[in-house]
């Protein structure tokens, strides 16, 4: 192999993936192996196994992971059929309510659903008054259905592409075999949409156990694996570091087993279906249209309610922590005033962290689509890593290795802006790699035959050819970037404190208008960045995935 | 010396060999084309000469100089795209103008070189537009442009006609043929079309398999094919296996080829005889008996199947008109003339024929 720019990038590439990636796992996953006196040993791994808290951990991952998914399988199957194959009014709307769901601040999805349901909530109160009595929402219920609203978008939002891709001439010609409905369903469209489905379900999946805030709000002792994690290791006594890597790394293996159990179970189904005659909708009536628009609009309600909530609550009147009747500007005040570096933080963070992940991630696309080799394949195979590691993993990874010299990075803003950035670049590689295999590679050569170098083609020609896709690529990475909690949940320090970790500490500490005044702003900076994405590649909610 | 010398061209990919020792020498200002079945290396020889990727070994030399040491955007090589290339987030003016940037050529003369070459192509007055939305026509003229417009040393097209509609291909190959007379460059042109070779041709080289089969002007390579390769490739042909019947033929024309494994004729060199005529066969001719099996009318010419002694035949009848037709069982009569039959020998090259 010749020694040119791109073995730089490549050797490049395979130094930050082993620094900020194999480095950090790779000591979690030893890091289990000893204990606190640093000997080798096997405990952690048999307390994991054995001993009761830890196995209810276990399984109530597992239950919330599995219930969450079917939660929003059912719910996003339901939307995202609805919407495609039936004439809805204000669907533009619906949709919009559902990408509100996906890029509401964590945390206050369980919030909101306390404040509606919890032992005090204003609708659990309401029906008491007029004598139904229904149980508070906390405990597993609670989180399931908070996972259910909240993940359902990304069924929703892969199984409407699919469903908008079926050639209706192999539905049509189901017809004419004699196929019924059911059957057509059954054999025609389910086997067609079920690698979507499956890929939404898994996204739902992965979520709901990475995920640790709804748990740790809603749980009231009902704990999984994620919130284990966090408590070993933030323990003010007895923190334990190395059962939390231990636990860290069952995590770490079931998001593996199941994105290579999807893998499996869709790789026969990869469908390129030609588009000559597309689906149209069913215009429905009477009764039929009632329920479907009624589905539709409940869903999108239920998903978008949080955010709605936090709005609704960021003008509520407040003295001190305490909510007062009528209306006011106090929590915006306290932001005003108080919190203006926790927002800072949380912007130069996630711009430094988008800034790094568009130059890096620009690069390492251009390597991975075109200088295919063995070398690039391996890569493209590492990138799936962070894309199945919990975000309170990364933390704890990063924590145990930029601990002390030679990379002495705990308590730094460099240290969250990277667990941010590796988190976040496979998504920018792909996003790079797929709009450059779009573009055919004569386009640069055909530059290269007019007198321009390698370099000046790629910058003359290429560059802007992929630029509104990097550009939008970089919008929703400072979505995802801005929103990030578990990570940092882990890694801040009183200086570096971000938005969504705020909110977390003020909704523990029952400050719920500063909490909710916080969320809308994070909400309104996340709506700004969707906007101009779309803005840049035209309207496509599947990219936000 | 020729204009451009290639000298016994290898390239290996892993584990394959896409060129083996082709040399070849194309004239200035010759139209030079590479034919031949996909994955024959066509494309892998343009590309060598374009210098997008390098050979194993072998020599090339453009005006006497070494084009290997050259990188290729300073090769001055003009190139043309099978699917166009054409940059869509420039103007059809833009496009063109891309290659005079790094030339240096003054703002003033860059409008007059496009201007001209748009004439040329004949897009003047669609300068101004963007190239997303044009046809396939427009948009290969546009690449056609913007490689004339630099003055390249050597013109390479690869297959650039490739997706387009059988029409415009016609079309535009003439025009691509005129355009390059008038220029006077050096072309070299890639396609698998053998009609379309033989068109716009000065020369024809053909490969096969990583190979030169043969190279001269259209009429050699049609009229004198020196492979049976080569034979099949371009136009088709009758194969004769050897049999009693054949070699009676043989001895009555008064041919003989002790190698050959394989004779042939052209359906077009065959003459349907009319069945009730007693013509005497003179000895010029052979004359073969047999059965219509099908026939097949196609406009400007016919096929007519027959069954005969000596297997399978087709011949084929120019200008069929409206009266032509053969019912199939009909009997028929076909005479091949003695200056029709190829002979090929086992390896597949072309016998000489002795008697
Ligand atoms: N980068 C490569 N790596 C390995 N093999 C290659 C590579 N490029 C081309 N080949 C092989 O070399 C052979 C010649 O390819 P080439 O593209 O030159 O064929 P071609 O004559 O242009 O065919 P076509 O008419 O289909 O364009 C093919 O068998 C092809 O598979
Ligand atoms: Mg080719």
């Amino acid at each position: 192999m010749r020694w040119n720019f791109w073995t730089l990038v490549a050797a490049f590439t395979w130094g930050l993936l082993l620094l900020l990636l194999f480095l950090p796992v790779g000591s979690v996953l030893l890091g289990g192996f000893y204990d606190a006196q640093g000997d080798a040993t096997f405990a952690n791994y048999q307390r994991l196994l054995t001993e009761p808290r830890f196995q209810r951990a276990f399984l109530n991952t597992l239950v919330v992971g599995f219930g969450g998914m079917f939660g929003a399988l059912l719910l996003g199957s339901i939307m995202a059929f609805c919407l495609s194959r039936f004439e809805i009014r204000g669907s533009r709307f619906v949709s919009l309510m559902a990408i509100l769901a996906l890029v509401s601040p964590p945390f206050i999805g369980a919030y909101s659903w306390i404040v509606l349901f919890g032992a005090n909530g204003l609708v659990r109160r309401g029906l008491r008054d007029v004598g139904v009595s229904i149980p508070p929402i906390y405990g597993l219920a609670g989180i399931l259905m908070v996972f259910a609203f909240k993940f359902y978008p990304y069924v929703y939002l892969m199984v409407s592409g699919a469903l908008g891709n079926v050639n209706r001439s192999l539905e049509e010609a189901a017809e004419s075999l004699g196929l019924t409905p059911w059957q057509r369903v059954r054999k025609i469209s389910f086997p067609l949409v079920f690698p979507a489905l499956s890929a939404g379900g898994l996204l739902a999946l992965i979520h709901a156990i990475a995920d640790f805030g709804t748990p740790q709000l809603l749980g009231r002792g009902y704990n999984v694996l994620a919130t284990e994690a966090y408590t070993l290791y933030s323990a003010e006594v007895g923190s334990n570091m190395s059962m939390a890597t231990a636990i860290s790394v069952a995590l770490i293996l079931l998001s593996m087993i199941f994105v290579l159990l999807q893998r499996y179970l869709s790789r026969r189904n990869v469908y390129h279906g030609n588009l000559i005659n597309k689906p149209v909708k069913i215009r429905l009536s009477g009764w039929r249209n009632a329920l479907a628009h009624a589905a539709v609009y409940l869903i999108g309600f239920c998903g978008a309610l949080p955010v709605i909530i936090s709005a609704i609550y960021s003008f509520r009147k407040t003295r001190g922590p305490v909510f007062q009747p009528g209306f006011g500007l106090q929590s915006y005040e306290r932001i005003l005033y108080n919190l203006g570096d926790v927002v800072r933080n949380s912007l130069v963070f996630s711009v430094s962290a988008v800034a790094l992940i568009v130059a890096a991630g620009t690069l390492i696309g251009v390597l991975v689509a075109r200088r295919t080799n063995l070398n690039t394949s391996l890569l493209d195979g590492a990138f799936m890593i962070p894309y199945v590691m919990p975000g309170i993993v990364i933390g704890i990874a990063y924590v145990s290795v930029f601990n002390g010299p030679p990379l002495a990075l705990t308590g730094t803003a460099l240290i969250i802006v990277l667990s941010i950035f590796i988190r976040r670049l496979p998504y920018a590689v792909r996003t790079t790699s797929t709009a450059l295999r779009q573009i055919s590679p004569s386009l640069e050569e055909a530059a290269i035959s007019l007198g321009y170098s390698p370099f000046r083609s790629f910058l003359k020609v290429t560059v802007p050819l992929i630029l509104p896709g990097v550009i939008a690529g970089a919008m929703l990475s400072f979505v995802t970037a801005i929103n990030e909690l578990s990570s940092s949940l882990v890694l801040y320090v009183g200086r570096t404190i971000t938005m969504p970790v705020r909110i977390y500490q003020l909704i523990l500490d029952g400050d719920f208008g500063t909490a909710a005044a916080l969320s809308s702003l994070l909400l309104v900076i996340s709506g700004i960045a969707v906007y101009a994405a779309f803005r840049f590649m035209g309207r496509d909610e599947r990219s936000l995935l | 010396m020729a204009y451009l010398d290639v000298v016994r061209a290898r390239k290996e990919f892993a584990g394959f060999t896409a060129l083996q020792d082709v040399s070849l020498n194309v004239e200035r200002g010759e139209f030079f084309t590479l034919l031949g079945p996909s994955g024959c290396g066509k494309t892998t020889l343009l590309r060598a000469l374009a210098g997008f990727n390098d050979l194993t070994s072998g020599e090339i030399r453009l005006d006497g100089e070494d084009l290997r040491r050259i990188p290729p955007h300073k090769r001055d090589i003009g190139m043309v795209f099978q699917d166009y290339a054409v940059f869509p987030h420039l103007s059809v003016f833009d496009n063109v103008a891309f290659g005079l940037k790094p030339r240096k050529v003054a703002p003033a003369e860059i409008r007059a070189r496009v201007g001209e070459a748009l004439e040329k192509v004949r897009l003047g007055h669609l300068a101004e537009r963007l190239p997303a939305a044009m046809s396939g026509g427009q948009q290969q003229r546009i690449g056609i442009a913007r490689a004339i417009v630099i003055r390249p040393r050597l013109l390479l097209m690869d297959e650039p006609l490739s997706n387009l509609d059988a029409k415009l291909r016609v079309e535009l190959r003439e025009e691509i043929r005129a355009l390059q007379k008038q220029i006077d460059i050096a072309a070299i042109y890639v396609t698998h079309d053998q009609e379309e070779a033989l068109a716009i041709s000065d020369r024809i080289c053909v490969m096969n398999a990583g190979r030169i089969e043969q190279i001269g002007t259209p009429q050699e390579i049609y009229g004198d094919p020196q492979t049976r390769f080569v034979a099949e490739f371009v136009g088709t042909l009758n194969r004769l296996e050897p049999s009693p019947a054949l070699e009676s033929d043989l001895s009555h024309l008064g041919l003989k080829a002790p190698r050959a494994t394989l004779w042939a004729v052209r359906p077009e060199r065959l003459r349907l005889l009319p069945p009730q005529e007693a013509e005497e066969a003179s000895e010029k001719e052979a004359v073969v008996l047999g059965r219509v099996e099908q026939f097949t009318y196609l406009g400007r010419e016919a096929h007519v199947r027959l069954a005969t002694d000596l297997g399978p035949l087709v011949a084929q009848i120019a200008d069929p008109g409206l009266i032509a037709a053969f019912a199939p069982g009909e009997a028929a009569r076909a005479a091949i003339p003695r200056d029709a039959l190829m002979a090929f020998d086992a390896a597949g090259a072309r016998v000489k024929l002795e008697g």
